[in-house]
């Protein structure tokens, strides 16, 4: 076999010139010297990681060893890494960059991330792997700097894209690439053009809902792997959900994907102590309580109602569950919308009377004793702004500092927040799970103020705190209004299918399993369509049970177990 | 290893005229040379600002922690260990300050009262890497006698056992080559290029076939396509970066050793 063989002769002058000048020469000790650091830097094997005596002061799995491993060496180097949230997928690709910049085998990389990771990413990077990320501020940047941090969104606009299109990258790494599943995508059409010797995509929840996805999201990574998209269709479709050749296609999406479950790492998980707190309204919050929930009969007799869909009673219901505040803000909302006869501007004084009415919040001052009480950092999240502001204004009457956090502050901010959080305030105050990837490890309490119907959602939220890395065990206080719709969600998501207790992910599986990946959707079909309390219990019963046989069901999903 | 990193650096700073201030059990405290500050702490502005006002320099002092736990947790300094960027610095500050020598064969005085003839020898001391989406690194230290033109393999180890000298010894004088340099190295790479011939390539041979692998996969996946996009062309490069065999070879030293007949 031929190959190619570049002989370095640069050295082969310098040593000329040197004897025709006569010297001057290194002295003996420093020639010894510069011959050993080349001998401790060499690489005596192609297999085997040397990344991890780089970097003794990190701490590393033994799964994430043997994902870096794997990627490198049997899937050369193109990867889906897709373990479960807080697996550390992050210090997975930093070994896996880390071992090609020792080994020469990649100089030039791009990190593609959520605009609100890409300070995290490159402090990682530099921090736990003495990695010189830069994260992408400046246009200059793209050319000069070897390992570049950037948002896809950024990085696919133009000037950028221009300029980005041009570098030839020898490892890309994409974080949340589920995103990318669909190939009509701006950004999935722009990940294909990029030149790309290596590529990761991390991902928590590869394989979601139709087949095509992980086809898509293969071949940006191996073009063919799956074959082309008419042969694909042939030999595993059988219908858009359930593939037929099943264990074939597992094999084959095997080949290019790790995935490590929390119950495979052998890793002893700090608990997770929940408290269901179920909170009484006062007779003021009460009376607002029931005269929303009344006007869901009106509308049923009149035809001007003042709730044109079931829909917006719920929220209107569960706002009222969580501030006055909030609620307000949403009735406020809809006067301006409606033509208002006599009749209906009377109806609305009255609910607005009824919210003057109520002088306390019942949930906040819980909130408020139980935040004394832990005497520690506190995580409230809440679905809503306008309770997000109250509460912080509440909390500062007594002496309680706390930052707000909601997941369209940019990235800057986001980063200033929870430093503050961090160093100054005892509380932080969420609307959002801050998006992906936020790790508050130093914190282990968490008030659901108001529970989301999405229990991804409730996943993600305990994922910022309930990670590795947590060494304490971790609480979570759920909040209920008794008598309210609020009941109804907790009792199904906390005592039918346990899920506060559950493992990060496995929920994750179940609900793909179940192709019930809009369960919120389903939850406010079954609240919204009942009409009576009792139809409501049936049906989220049934929805439980549902969940609870899906678990039992030892077989994972198309492209799950490596 | 950390042991052996602190020795490494004490040798280091003596060798370039940096004199150590303190030398204690994890903890290294140093007063550079001002050729080491320059070559290590990055600040050319301060350098050309003192050249062009004619200040009086002041090299900087540096402390290095080389073990925590034995130093105690008051030490204050740069952490060094294996992968630390500053450790990465130094040994890459090597390559430049130990590229090329010459040396003469110390013989006891006491012995050699007669006149003595030294052997040219010329000297390389060889990195080659084997490189396709994986690689790994091979040593070899060659030397050439430049009179007779006899090759010995192993040389750097052979060296390591001789007294060494930047000075001709009492008594000796030096043979001119017959070999001139330029051929001479040009021997040794013949020699080299002689070695990588003979090696073993199945690395080579299975990167060939993960290469040709990957591309019958592209090609299923753009078959229906009369005319091929670009993404197509982008991935067939690609795949050539990723797994093309290639060996470079780039000396690390080398130099002059003038030797006794053995």
């Amino acid at each position: 076999m031929n190959i190619k063989i570049d002989f370095n002769s640069s050295w082969k002058e310098g040593l000329l010139k040197k004897w025709e000048d006569d010297g001057p020469w290194s002295s003996w000790e420093l020639y010894k010297l510069a011959l050993e650091a080349e001998n401790k830097r060499m690489i005596h094997e192609f297999f085997g990681l040397v990344a991890p005596t780089y970097l003794p002061n990190l701490h590393i799995f033994p799964h994430q060893l043997e994902v870096a491993k794997k990627v490198i060496e049997d899937m050369n180097g193109k990867a889906i890494l897709a373990d479960e949230v807080g697996l550390g997928k992050t210090i997975e690709a930093g070994l896996i960059l880390k071992e090609y910049m020792i080994r020469g085998l990649v100089k030039k990389a791009l990190i593609l991330v959520p605009a609100s990771l890409v300070s995290q990413w490159a402090l990682e990077l530099s921090q736990k792997f003495y990695i010189p990320a830069v994260p992408q501020r400046k246009t200059y940047v793209w050319e000069q700097c070897d390992v570049v941090v950037a948002s896809i969104d950024t990085a696919k606009r133009n000037p950028h894209r221009e300029i980005v299109l041009k570098q030839a990258y020898d490892l890309i790494i994409i974080d949340e690439a589920h995103k990318l599943k669909n190939k009509k995508t701006k950004n999935y059409e722009f990940i294909q053009s990029l030149k790309k010797k290596f590529c990761l995509l991390l991902t928590a929840t590869p394989v979601q809902n139709k087949l095509e996805e992980i086809f898509n999201l293969v071949s940006l990574l191996k073009p063919g792997h799956l074959g082309d998209e008419e042969s694909f269709d042939i030999n595993f479709r059988s219908t858009t959900r359930s593939p037929k050749n099943e264990e074939k296609l597992k094999e084959l999406v095997n080949k290019v994907m790790v995935r490590n479950r929390r119950e495979d790492t052998g890793i002893e998980w700090t608990k997770r102590i929940v408290k269901t707190i179920t909170i009484p309204f006062t007779t003021e919050e009460q009376e607002l309580y029931d005269a929303i929930t009344g006007l869901k009969d009106e509308a049923l007799n009149e035809k001007e109602a003042i709730i044109k869909s079931h829909f917006s009673l719920i929220t209107l219901q569960r706002e009222v569950c969580s501030s006055r505040e909030a609620a307000f803000s949403t009735l406020k909302n809809m006067t301006e919308k409606l033509a208002c006869t006599p009749q209906l501007i009377e109806k609305f004084q009255l609910i607005f009377k009824k919210i003057e009415q109520v002088k306390t919040n019942s949930k906040a001052e819980k909130a408020l004793e139980l935040i004394q009480t832990i005497n520690d950092k506190v995580i409230i999240f809440t679905e809503y702004r306008a309770t997000q502001l109250y509460l912080q204004w509440f909390l500062n009457q007594h002496g309680i500092s706390s930052v707000p956090f909601r997941g369209g502050f940019k990235r800057g901010k986001k980063d200033w927040m929870k430093q503050l959080f961090r160093d100054r305030a005892q509380v932080l105050i969420a609307t959002e799970a801050g998006g992906e990837g936020i790790n508050l490890q130093f914190c282990h309490h968490i008030i659901n103020y108001d529970l989301p119907w999405n229990p991804m959602r409730i996943e993600q939220r305990i994922g910022r705190i309930h990670r590795l890395g947590q060494e304490k065990d971790v609480h979570i206080y759920n909040f209920a209004t008794e008598n309210t719709i609020e009941q109804h969600i907790l009792t199904l998501l906390y005592d039918k299918i346990q899920l506060f207790e559950r493992v990060v992910g496995e929920l994750d599986d179940i609900l793909s399993k179940l192709e019930l990946t809009n369960i919120e959707e389903h939850i406010s079909d079954i609240l919204a369509n009942s009409q009576s309390e009792g139809e409501i219990k049936v049906k989220m019963n049934h929805l439980s049970e549902l969940i609870k046989l899906t678990e039992g069901v030892p077989e994972r999903n198309a492209a799950g177990h490596s | 290893m950390q042991q052996d990193i602190h020795n490494y650096l004490e040798r280091y700073f003596l060798a370039n005229d940096s004199p150590i201030l303190e030398n204690s059990n994890g903890f290294l405290h140093v007063q550079l040379s001002i050729a080491l500050d320059k070559l290590l702490m990055n600040r050319p502005f301060y350098w050309h600002y003192l050249e062009k006002t004619g200040g009086i320099p002041n090299p900087m002092q540096i402390s290095f922690i080389t073990d925590q736990q034995k130093c105690g947790e008051n030490r204050k300094g740069e952490h060094i260990h294996f992968g630390s960027p500053r450790l990465h610095q130094i040994f890459q500050s090597t390559q430049q300050l130990g590229a090329y020598i010459r040396l003469f064969e110390e013989i006891p005085s006491s012995e050699n009262k007669m006149s003595t003839a030294l052997h040219p020898w010329l000297c390389l001391n060889v990195k080659i890497s084997y490189q396709c989406d994986r690689m790994k690194d091979i040593f070899i230290s060659l030397g050439l006698n430049l009179i007779a033109g006899e090759v010995k393999q192993n040389f750097h180890q052979l060296l390591l056992q001789k007294t060494l000298s930047p000075k001709i010894p009492d008594y000796c004088f030096t043979l001119s080559p017959l070999i001139t340099l330029k051929s001479g190295f040009n021997r040794l790479e013949t020699i080299i290029r002689k070695i990588i011939a003979d090696d073993n390539h199945q690395w080579a041979l299975d990167a060939y076939c993960r290469w040709q692998n990957d591309l019958r996969l592209l090609e299923t996946f753009y078959e229906e396509l009369e005319e091929k996009p670009e993404s197509y062309y982008l991935e067939v490069a690609a795949l050539q970066e990723q797994y093309e065999p290639k060996i470079t070879v780039k000396i690390i030293n080398g130099g002059i050793f003038y030797l006794l007949a053995s």
